[in-house]
């Protein structure tokens, strides 16, 4: 919606700027996107005529003109117009202009003469009309005048952006409505009047008929006769093209300009095209054929509302018109149509269509059934003012079921209640009476409950007793006991909601009109009484816990769309009878047409994009849910999963003049797992080789405590990598994170520091190259009697000084007791049967 | 014979004296020093072969002499502790003065992880919000349109749903476009008219082209209040202190009557430009001064009557907030693409 505020100020008396009226609409509710002043730039033109010409003598084509601005005093100024001469008037741009094309107007000389402004053109003052030379002005311009005056540029175009609630102010006179509540000013509407001179009576010529009045609860008609089809007026004209509609002839453009005026859509048809003089609101039949005015045939789903003669619809009521009955040149006679749609059938329908009009836009937030036959009226008149037209006596006017006005009873202390505030009764209903709503005292009316409700709260004053007769239904005694007492909250109110005002049916509605219209600035600022406690879920703590692990392990977090596709499985070589390929799909999808079953896939596009720009050292994790459809095709909502993934890649250390330039490797990876796991006490776990779709097959590790696997590690295979277009190794590791929550040790147990010292001894021992050192680790542990404190991997070696199917291995291995010192050869004796174990287990050889 | 060896002995331990100062304070390095010391002091030293002709001294003259060589001789020691000092403080200045390093050299660097910028914000809104008795509710991301419209009073055809262009997985199911529907589910798992206070973050998604002002998923914390006698003012008065908890102590807040189906009253909130605290030519604010970051409003009856609450008996408020849209004003950031690149050296510096 928007309007210019000269069309306002036909109605009422506007004592601000535009800007202030903006902010006050704004601050109202009714809010002001955008406030265009179409003069901008023109505050230092004015008209002015020429009064004396002549050639510049130092320049074959500037002349200097001597302009009467009408101060009585000639200005002196020197332009290169040819088609200027004297007694023309043209707009002047004095000194200080800043025009609207950007050029500045200032004091100078133009080959040696003085020159105090400039002549402008149409281009310079950015309006329409021939530009090869300087704008002329008609003959009869005032002179000294503002050229936006003259121009009709004098006018700023208020562009409102409405909520969907208030259709009321879809309209020129909603708007003065809230105008004159805002203003504290009268409006002056104007007054409908219409002759009808035409003779025949409408009811006579056509017949309304109204077939769905769940779709349709209101059409009226009016049938206009003579019609002299012709361009409008250029004041309407002008208005209409201030509210951004173009105009097309006068009876089109007086449909619009009520519409604009009134709030209510119109729509005008030729009368001889009518088949059968019959217009219907009628549901559609499934594949009838719906020519529009568009030209363009549609083909009905069945359940749009349309207006039909008696052979086909001639329209789509509320969003467009039909062909045949298109007002054109020829028509003669046209019936006015005003009426009140449904408006979830027309928002369904504009929306099927693709087609959101100023009317449907309406019809959409709800038009006032009230007010068709006085749209009607408005446009006779105009169109009869405008002597384009006759009308015919009577409105055809079909409205089976009247909506009675709406009522709300409301007591101040229920809106001061809901609101924090103490206004006085009269503060409230002066409030609701200035927009339009009829207050009644209805204080001696109220129903059982809320007597009762009245008189418990009145109980404190009475005492306990007074409750309970209270209960007992002797509400009479006690409304008189209350009216004596002087509570003066307790009187109760009805509201007659006006007519136009659709979205008011509660007292709490009543309460935003109240703090709206003081103002949200005057409500206080106070805090909740009571009090709660405060807390987290025991996953959002955990959640929290891992990420501060992970930041704190050198990882940066990540967040990424929770869309995937097929291409992406592909790209992870997710097996095809793999879960991870049920994916829930999304009937519209943006571009991704599936919702991600895995993290894998975004944090190796996050991988890939910080590497094509050059970022080589990345170090991503992220938390997020992941999605198993419970069935497919979707019948319920799918199972949600909060996953863990991390990755890593590029150097071990950051790039530096004297850092180690190592890149990261499996271990990298999988020594950020264990500390993870060790800072969230997930203890005694087990990790073998395992495989995963999208990792390595000689590099991936499970980490598995009983069956539950709490996390897979791997380097990225590097056809998947290559598939994402990482040419790096690139390391990864997943897990679940309700997993993790349930193989938390429940106790955290604190181990106190040793008394007694330790005794180590070192283990060299060659193995078989596929012997896992993890497998080692458990044989010694179990075998290094009772005083065993741990083992250390500190060594591994492969290579030229040993067999090439053999590795060597050394361990650090750490005897302790917390009861006494230990002597050496207790720690021997284990350690001669740790080396006899690993001897038989894994045929060792004990390294010199 | 006698008096004279004595006065002999006695110029001779001068003598030693004297030598002993020179040889003592043109000692050059600790070595040399020791060296001295042997030479005068040591078992067969100066001093201790000068001492020998003691025995021919008479027993009166012994003790003189002995006192005069027992004090030049702590006056040698002592000479060679202070010489000592001072070769050892210029030793070490010398070894100082050839460690110097180059300073100016960038530190080792490490590998410092960070949590992203929208986390350390919704960490921060949460922290500001349970110290106020909330608790941190969750919900699914994948609704039903129940919950994520008609029990919050957006029945099918209702205009505002127009503002939600939402992802749908059936005509039933969709992908939550508000955080709002954690409110409707908060209240139907508790008994009816118990009170809440509540906030709700996570991701929403709406079919919008992605932009820079613009993602098919961003993050919303949705907040509800519930209890006896809560008012309009309750939720100015909370709502004010989040953003002066949030954006600084001299943060203003406006409000502006709009419209939600959910709320009324309902309005929309703007705080005073952080950036430029309302001066103009701001590019965040473009000079308004003021920055919409919030809807928020009293509970409409019809939600609290749908989830099981007596709207004559509790009343509340609700508000909702853009995770994004904070961020992206408490750090100036001007591109809503820069949260979902990830690139690190965004993250990095967060």
């Amino acid at each position: 919606m928007q309007v210019s505020t000269k069309w306002l100020k036909d109605f009422i008396e506007i004592d601000c700027t535009a800007d202030e009226l903006a902010e006050k609409f704004t601050m109202a509710g009714i809010a002001v996107e955008n406030v265009i002043h179409a003069g901008a730039g023109l505050e230092k033109v004015v008209t002015g005529k020429v009064s004396e010409i002549v050639k510049h003598p130092d320049s074959d084509h500037m002349f200097i003109c001597q302009m009467d601005l009408g101060a009585g005093e000639l200005i002196q100024i020197v332009t290169g117009a040819q088609n200027v001469k004297a007694g023309d008037i043209v707009p002047v741009a004095m000194v200080g202009a800043n025009l609207p094309c950007g050029k500045k107007i200032a004091k100078g000389k133009l080959r040696g003469v003085v020159s105090n402004g400039m002549l402008c053109s149409a281009d310079e003052l950015k309006i329409e009309g021939d530009s090869s030379g300087i704008y002329i002005l008609p003959a009869d311009t005032p002179i000294g005048v503002p050229a936006a005056e003259v121009l009709g540029l004098d006018d700023d175009i208020l562009e409102f952006e409405l909520t969907a609630n208030r259709g009321d102010c879809f309209s020129v006179f909603g708007l003065i409505r809230e105008a004159a509540v805002l203003l504290n000013k009268t409006p002056h509407f104007p007054e409908i009047k219409v002759t009808e001179d035409a003779g025949k009576k409408a009811a006579d010529m056509i017949e309304i008929k109204i077939d769905a009045p769940d779709l349709c609860s209101r059409f009226s008609a009016r049938v206009l006769t003579d019609v002299k089809l012709g361009p409008s007026p250029e004041w309407l004209q002008k208005r209409l093209e201030g509210a951004g509609i173009r105009a097309i002839n006068n009876v089109v453009d007086v449909t619009n300009f009520v519409m604009i005026e009134l709030g209510q859509p119109m729509h005008a048809y030729d009368y001889d095209e009518i088949v059968g003089k019959v217009l219907n609101a009628r549901r559609s039949v499934v594949g009838e054929q719906l020519h529009t005015l568009d030209d363009s045939n549609r083909l009905a789903k069945g359940d749009e509302l349309v207006i039909a003669d008696a052979e086909k619809a001639a329209g789509l009521a509320g969003v467009m018109g039909g062909f045949e009955t298109e007002i054109t040149e020829k028509t003669k006679t046209v019936v006015l149509e005003a009426a009140a749609f449904n408006a979830a059938s027309i928002r369904r329908t504009s929306r099927a269509v693709g087609l959101h009009s100023e009317a449907s836009g309406r019809f959409e937030r709800g038009v006032n059934e009230k007010a068709t036959v006085i749209a009607l009226d408005r446009a006779a008149q105009l169109l009869q003012e405008m002597g384009a037209c006759k009308v015919c006596k009577g409105i055809v006017d079909i409205y089976p079921n009247p909506k009675s006005a709406v009522k709300v009873q409301f007591t101040t202390k229920q809106i001061n209640d809901r609101l924090g505030t103490n206004y006085s009764d009269k503060e409230i209903i002066d409030v609701l009476k200035s927009l339009g709503f009829d207050i009644s005292d209805i204080g001696a009316q109220m129903d059982a409950e809320q007597a009762i409700d009245r008189i418990s709260t009145a109980a404190k004053h009475f005492g306990k007793i007074a409750k309970n007769i209270a209960q007992a239904g002797l509400t009479k005694t006690f409304d008189k006991l209350i009216d004596s007492s002087g509570v003066k909250e307790f009187i109760a109110y009805e509201a007659t909601v006006p007519d136009w005002r659709n979205d008011v049916t509660i007292m709490e509605d009543l309460s935003e009109e109240i703090a709206r219209i003081y103002g949200y600035d005057k409500i206080p600022a106070t805090l909740p009484k009571g009090s709660q406690q405060g807390r987290q879920s025991k996953t959002q703590n955990f959640t929290d816990k891992i990420k501060n692990i992970l930041a704190a392990l050198g990882l940066n977090e990540e967040i990424s769309f929770a869309f995937t596709s097929v291409e992406t499985f592909d790209k992870l070589q997710i097996p095809a009878d793999s879960e991870l390929r049920r994916a829930v799909p999304i009937m519209n999808p943006y571009e991704n047409p599936l919702l991600r079953t895995n993290l894998i896939g975004s944090i190796l596009e996050n991988a890939a994009r910080n590497l094509s720009r050059k970022n080589e050292d990345v170090r991503l994790f992220e938390i997020a849910p992941v999605f198993f459809p419970k069935a497919l095709p979707i019948t319920e909502q799918p199972r949600e999963v909060l996953k863990l993934a991390g990755l890593i890649m590029g150097r071990r250390d950051p790039k530096g003049w004297s850092q180690n330039s190592a890149e990261v490797d499996f271990y990298d990876a999988k020594g950020i797992v264990e500390e993870l796991f060790a800072q969230l006490s997930i203890l005694n776990y087990t990790v073998e080789a395992g495989a995963h779709y999208a990792l390595h097959p000689g590099k991936t590790a499970i980490f598995k405590k009983g069956r539950e696997i709490l996390a897979t590690v791997g380097e990225v295979h590097p056809a998947v990598a290559e598939s994402f277009g990482i040419g790096k190794k690139i390391y990864i590791f997943e897990a679940d994170i309700e997993t993790l929550i349930k193989c938390t040790a429940k106790k955290f147990a604190f181990e106190n520091l040793p008394k007694y010292p330790a005794i180590t001894r070192d283990l060299a021992i060659l193995v078989d190259r596929d012997v896992s050192a993890g497998e080692i680790e458990k044989v010694i542990a179990k075998y290094a009697g009772n005083d065993f404190k741990s083992v250390t991997l500190f060594d591994v070696y492969t290579g030229d000084r040993i067999s090439a199917d053999k590795k060597s291995l050394a361990f650090t291995i750490k005897f302790q007791s917390s009861e006494r010192t230990l002597k050496d050869e207790e720690a021997d004796a284990a350690f001669k049967d740790i080396l006899n174990s690993v001897r038989k287990i894994f045929n060792a050889e004990l390294r010199a | 014979m006698i008096n004279y060896f004595a006065t002999k002995m006695e110029r001779q331990i001068q003598q030693l004296r004297e030598s002993a100062a020179t040889m003592i304070s043109a000692a050059s390095d600790l070595k040399e020093l020791d060296n001295v010391r042997v030479k005068i002091l040591g078992k067969k030293g100066d001093l201790t072969g000068l001492l020998r002709g003691m025995s021919q001294l008479s027993a009166e003259e012994r003790p003189k002499i002995g006192k005069i060589a027992n004090e030049a001789r702590a006056q040698i020691e002592q000479l060679i502790a202070d010489k000592n000092a001072e070769l050892k403080a210029k030793d070490l200045q010398n070894k100082l003065a050839s460690e110097k390093i180059d300073v100016t050299l960038p530190g080792r660097k490490i590998h410092c992880g960070h949590l992203h910028p929208l986390t350390l914000t919704l960490n921060r809104v949460k922290e500001i919000f349970i110290q106020m008795g909330y608790s941190v509710e969750e919900g699914p991301e994948v609704e039903t349109d129940y919950f994520n419209f008609e029990a919050l009073n957006l029945p099918k055809d209702h205009p505002a749903r127009d503002t939600q262009d939402s992802f749908y997985i059936t005509n039933e199911i969709l992908l939550r476009t508000q955080t709002s529907p954690v409110q409707a589910r908060t209240m139907q798992k508790n008994p009816p008219n118990t009170p809440i206070r509540m906030i709700a973050p996570g991701r929403v998604y709406r079919r919008d082209d992605y932009d820079a002002s613009h993602a098919p998923m961003f993050t919303q914390i949705e907040g509800l209040v519930i209890d006896k006698g809560i008012t309009f003012a309750d939720l100015k008065g909370t709502l004010d202190f989040f953003c002066k908890q949030f954006f600084g102590e001299n943060t203003q807040i406006r409000l502006r009557p709009s419209f939600f189906p959910f709320t009324e009253p309902s309005t929309e909130i703007d705080v005073s430009c952080p950036i430029c605290h309302g001066k103009g030519d701001c590019k965040v604010c473009h000079g308004s001064g003021w920055l919409e970051i919030l809807g928020a409003g009293e509970v409409h009856p019809d939600v609290l009557k749908m989830s099981g609450y007596d709207s004559n008996a509790v009343s509340g408020f609700a508000f909702g907030m853009g995770v994004e849209r904070l961020t992206m004003i408490k750090y100036a950031i001007d591109d809503l693409r820069l949260f979902f690149e990830n690139d690190v050296r965004f993250l990095n510096q967060f």
